[in-house]
């Protein structure tokens, strides 16, 4: 009797104020909250989306990006089926922290891992610091895919989420094709909707 | 069971309807009571239905908690929570997975209530013992859950306070749960404990430094003092394997939240450790320390005193557990920092310019600050000697002589004694950085040499030991040589007379002002002293004559001359100390003598007040006399010839350089007064001659005294009454050493050898077998005692240069075990 075919494990990470915790709040309780405090530790939501007639819960752990609770967010790598990596569209600083995020993932994540670089607050355009074109030329020599959002303008947060449940979802069942040719992959989240309020 | 009235109900199950009996209509009404009790009736009753009652109830959960229904929520987690408590059955087990599920479901919820709720069943949970364990239960949500509401940062303080105590309650129940059961879920594991301690930590800081008074809530409801007891929880439960799953995440935490400085938290924190850990490991947690100090090889001396600062905090609890195996690591180790510490200064701040890891790199990018690098130093020479202080007193011999293995020597003793800048032969002086470092390690010697406490002289001072000690003793730099008196002091010194001699900077009228403690020297002690005597008089008599000492160098070799008159100063060696006082003052009236007048001033001053208190000491009259009408000469016409000393004093430059006859001490009414008490003063007529003659050290005069005191020995052992016929009688030779021994009353050497025949004689027809047994068997413990010590100058004569800073891996503790070098040397401390 679960309620859900599929359970994945997504953690935000990312230097702080970069707009993690937005992101999450704006995907699991569809608001942008005002004045949204530093995260402590890690925190957690969770969501389930129906992906191809199936529902999928995503437990999405929210980390903190204040280094020093460094040694209890990496703890959550471990274990993670995705990561995303986020950082702040207005701030090179954030961008140039990238690196050494990308570090510690290797360090501290599983190698199965699926990583998506997010450059968030773009509805700040007059504020851009890091252009589009650099993003992508980070997130291509890194080997991931990149997505510019906006927590506060609702801009690619849903497309986000439901990529990466999308992606884990065919991950899952191409491992299961192996076994038995069953299902097609699904191919965009058209058919997707959500369910369930938590 | 009444008939077919029941029929059209009965469509549903009978456990689902008993279920569905114990929700009231109202949920504000709360369980149905007495419907439970059925339902716990029938649960209990019919196992094999636990199963599907637990399904049911999840199934009802679920839906509630989607429909926020809290009230019905609540109702069937107390259900559960019955249920569980009632039923000890092996169906238990599928139960629990339903149980475990609606936890699960609770938790996830974003509902500061029902997370509450689901950990307060989670805990009930985990105090029940299950009869057959469950493999493939996991409990990962439920850590990263509960270290997730550990950090809870809800805006409303009294929810922020419920919520992270939840999480850490519940933390305590996986712990509880699965630490007894290692076929379950390992929670020692990195990636478990890695979330369960810092979620710990923070609580414990979070309260730290509040001080809201205590007094509206239970200290158990307060999430830093309940976080406290969790982490000591964990340490008590913790192996020896586990323990640094444990402590490397505290190490971590504390780098992280920058908490080492100032540390009073990192204090409590290692506290707390250190009486949770099960004593047998507690010297694991000092080693973690001393490997983080090297982690911080490049951190700020700031950092690093604190962390030595703890270091010597936890050492005092751990008593003579904070050791273990590798006692010298320990000693290494921090020698090795005192030792950077000192080239950094040296260098000032250049030597780690080099950054190894980014997170020091902000660090050491700070300026170098010398006076913090003295502090740090302090602290490790504290911390050395909190360490040596839980040692039991061989090893502290031991640590001595590890200690003094790593200071520099002078190249040899010519280069020593050369070096001296006026010395014709005159050679560069050694570095500052030598300097530097002798003076430190002498201090942290000097350290652990307080807290040992001499029994026999021998045994503190091995050959090893004793001998680079007394080169030291003779080194340039006036500094270094009184650091090394004050270790002679601490080390000669069995009764606390060395404060009382400091105190005491003039001429004694009385003795007994002085309130000295003395005792007959031992045999053993009299034996050290043949054997060593001639070697501490050449050392002293060097020492007194360098033109760069200071007035703390003269009181300081005056004190150690003094403790070798009461701690040892019996029959001959008290003759040969005044001898010694005599070629003094014989060498300070030599016109030939280039020592600055304040200097020979200050000679004779000791020289004074040395035989002064020899005279009070020994008390006989006519030395007194004498001793005294000299002194009363210098008081009336050259007082600067008295105590007090101070070289840093200019002298008029009127001021004579001979010393009239009648200032002078005089060999001959001393050596009189001497011999009316019965003392050998053979040895006084043939004067004291102190050679400078590097090269040979070992032909020194001492080599003599070595070859008579070690037939002295052979004398007593095999009392031959024709040994020892051949002997020029005007020397000293074995031949007067054992009169001395033996009598020290009869100068007639043939009386005395027929004395000795009947003494032998005596003892062999008075004495029991027993009592000979007995006396032959402290010979043997004497002859051992020799051996042992032939054996250690032999074994340890090279110095193993342990300080290779070689460390083991820190993921592996296990490996403190394994330093060859050190177990061979400590076998009696390995624990395992
Ligand atoms: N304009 C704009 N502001 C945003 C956006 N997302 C977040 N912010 C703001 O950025 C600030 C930080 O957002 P958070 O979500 O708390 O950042 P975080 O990454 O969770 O920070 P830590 O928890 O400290 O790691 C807040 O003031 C948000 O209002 C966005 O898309 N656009
Ligand atoms: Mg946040």
């Amino acid at each position: 009797m679960e309620d859900y075919k599929y359970l994945f494990k997504v953690v935000l990470i990312g230097n702080a104020g970069v707009g993690k915790t937005c992101l999450v709040r704006r995907f699991t309780q569809g608001l942008f909250p005002p004045g949204q405090g530093a995260t402590i530790g890690v925190d957690f939501m969770i969501k389930t989306v129906e992906i191809g007639g199936e529902k999928v819960k995503l437990q999405i752990w929210d980390t903190a990006g204040q280094e020093r609770f460094r040694s209890i967010t990496q703890s959550y790598y471990h274990s993670a089926d995705a990561l995303v990596l986020v950082f702040d569209v207005t701030s090179t600083e954030t961008f140039n922290a990238l690196p050494s995020w990308l570090k510690e993932v290797e360090q501290y994540a599983s190698p199965k891992v699926i990583s998506v670089l997010v450059g968030n607050k773009i509805d700040l355009a007059s504020d851009r610091e890091v252009t589009n074109e650099e993003a992508e030329t980070f997130a291509d020599t890194h080997d991931m895919r990149l997505l510019e959002t906006s927590a506060k303008e609702s801009d690619n947060v849903d497309k986000l989420f439901l990529d990466i449940a999308v992606e884990l979802t065919n991950n899952v069942r191409n491992s299961d094709i192996k076994n038995s040719l069953s299902e097609d992959p699904i191919r965009d989240h058209s058919s997707v909707s959500f369910c369930c309020r938590t | 069971m009444p008939g077919c009235c029941n029929c059209l109900s009965s469509c549903k199950p009978r456990y689902k309807r008993l279920v569905d009996s114990i929700f009231p209509a109202d949920p504000e009404d709360g369980l149905v009571r007495s419907n439970m009790e059925k339902l716990t009736f029938y649960a209990v009753s019919h196992n094999e239905k636990l199963d599907r009652i637990g399904g049911y109830l999840a199934h009802r959960l679920d839906r509630d908690v989607y429909r926020q229904r809290i009230g019905y929520v609540v109702i069937s987690m107390q259900a559960l929570d019955q249920l569980l408590l009632a039923c000890h059955a092996q169906s238990l087990n599928l139960f629990v997975e339903s149980f475990l599920r609606m936890v699960h479901k609770l938790l996830e919820s974003n509902m500061p209530e029902l997370q509450i709720l689901g950990t307060n069943s989670f805990v009930k949970f985990s105090q029940i013992e299950e009869d057959t364990p469950s493999y493939h239960r996991t409990y990962d949500f439920f850590i990263s859950k509960f270290a997730s509401m550990c950090h809870n940062n809800s805006d409303h303080a009294e929810t922020r306070r419920k919520i992270r105590l939840a999480g850490l309650k519940g933390l305590q129940g996986v712990v509880r749960k699965t630490v007894s059961d290692e076929l379950q879920v390992n929670i020692w594991d990195t990636t478990y404990m890695d979330k369960i301690v810092p979620s710990f930590l923070f609580n414990m800081n979070e309260g730290f430094d509040s001080h809201e008074s205590p007094v509206h809530d239970h200290p158990e409801e307060k999430p830093e003092v309940l976080a406290d007891s969790c982490l000591r929880d964990v340490m008590r439960r913790a192996a020896y394997a586990n323990i640094h799953t444990v402590i490397k995440p505290v190490l971590k935490h504390l780098d992280l939240h920058e908490l080492w400085v100032p540390n009073n938290f990192a204090i409590k924190v290692f506290k707390g450790i250190m009486y949770s850990i099960q004593s047998q490991y507690r010297y694991v947690t000092p080693h973690f320390l001393l490997l983080h100090l090297d982690e911080h090889m490049k951190n700020t001396p700031k950092i690093k005193r604190s962390i030595v600062e703890i270091l010597k905090e936890i050492v005092a609890i751990a008593a003579d557990g904070a050791v273990g195996p590798s006692v010298l690591e320990i000693f290494n180790t921090l020698l090795r920092h005192l030792r950077m510490s000192v080239d950094e200064r040296l260098s000032g701040g250049q030597a780690s310019s080099t950054d190894r890891s980014a997170s020091s790199s902000k660090k050491t990018k700070q300026k170098f600050d010398e006076n913090e690098e003295i502090l740090f130093e302090e602290a490790i020479i504290d911390t050395i000697g909190a360490f040596a202080n839980i040692l039991p007193d061989y090893q502290k011999i031991e640590i001595m002589m590890f200690i003094m293995g790593k200071v520099p020597m002078p190249r040899d003793r010519s280069s020593t004694v050369l070096q001296e800048e006026d010395h014709p032969l005159s050679l560069e002086p050694k570095g500052e950085g030598d300097i530097l470092v002798q003076d430190m390690l002498l201090k942290s010697l000097l350290e652990v040499g307080t807290k040992y406490t001499t029994v026999s002289m021998a045994t503190t001072f091995p050959a090893s030991f004793f001998q680079p000690l007394l080169n030291m003793s003779v080194i340039t730099n006036p500094g270094i040589r009184v650091i090394v008196q004050e270790i002679l002091h601490t080390l000669i010194d069995r009764r606390d007379n060395v404060i009382k001699l400091y105190a005491n900077r003039g001429i004694v009228k009385n003795i007994a002002d002085l309130e000295l403690k003395c005792e007959k020297a031992s045999r053993q002690d009299i034996m050290f002293m043949r054997k060593h005597g001639a070697e501490f008089q050449w050392h002293i008599f060097e020492n007194l004559i360098r033109v760069k000492n200071t007035t703390k160098n003269f009181v300081a070799i005056y004190c150690t001359m003094a403790l070798l008159c009461v701690e040892l100063g019996t029959d001959d060696i008290l003759v040969d100390l005044v001898k010694l006082a005599l070629a003094l003052q014989d060498h300070a009236c030599d016109p030939n003598c280039k020592m600055p007048l304040t200097h020979l001033y200050a000679i004779h001053s000791i020289v004074a007040q040395y035989l002064n208190l020899i005279g009070q000491l020994t008390a006989i009259p006519s030395l007194c006399q004498h001793i005294s009408q000299v002194i009363e000469e210098r008081r009336k016409s050259a007082p600067y010839l008295l105590p007090p000393i101070s070289v840093e004093d200019k002298v008029p430059a009127t001021s004579p350089r001979g010393v009239a006859p009648d200032l002078l001490f005089h060999v001959d009414s001393i050596s009189e007064a001497l011999a009316s008490s019965g003392h050998d003063v053979t040895r006084l007529s043939l004067p004291y001659i102190h050679v400078q003659e590097p090269q040979n050290v070992d032909t020194r005069p001492r080599s003599l005294t070595d070859v008579g005191s070690i037939n002295v020995d052979f004398e007593l052992l095999h009392s031959s009454p024709t040994a020892g016929r051949k002997r020029p009688p005007e020397e000293v030779t074995f031949e007067s050493l054992k009169q001395v021994l033996i009598s020290g009353i009869n100068d007639s050497s043939a009386e005395d050898e027929r004395q000795k025949r009947l003494d032998v004689l005596h003892s062999f027809q008075n004495s029991t077998l027993d009592e000979l047994a007995a006396a032959a068997d402290t010979r043997n413990e004497k002859w051992q005692q020799k051996l042992n010590d032939i054996l250690d100058t032999v074994t340890k004569s090279p110095q193993t240069p342990a300080g290779s800073p070689t460390r083991p891996d820190p993921s592996t503790p296990l490996q403190f075990q394994s330093i060859p070098t050190y177990e061979m040397k400590f076998p009696e401390l390995c624990v395992y």
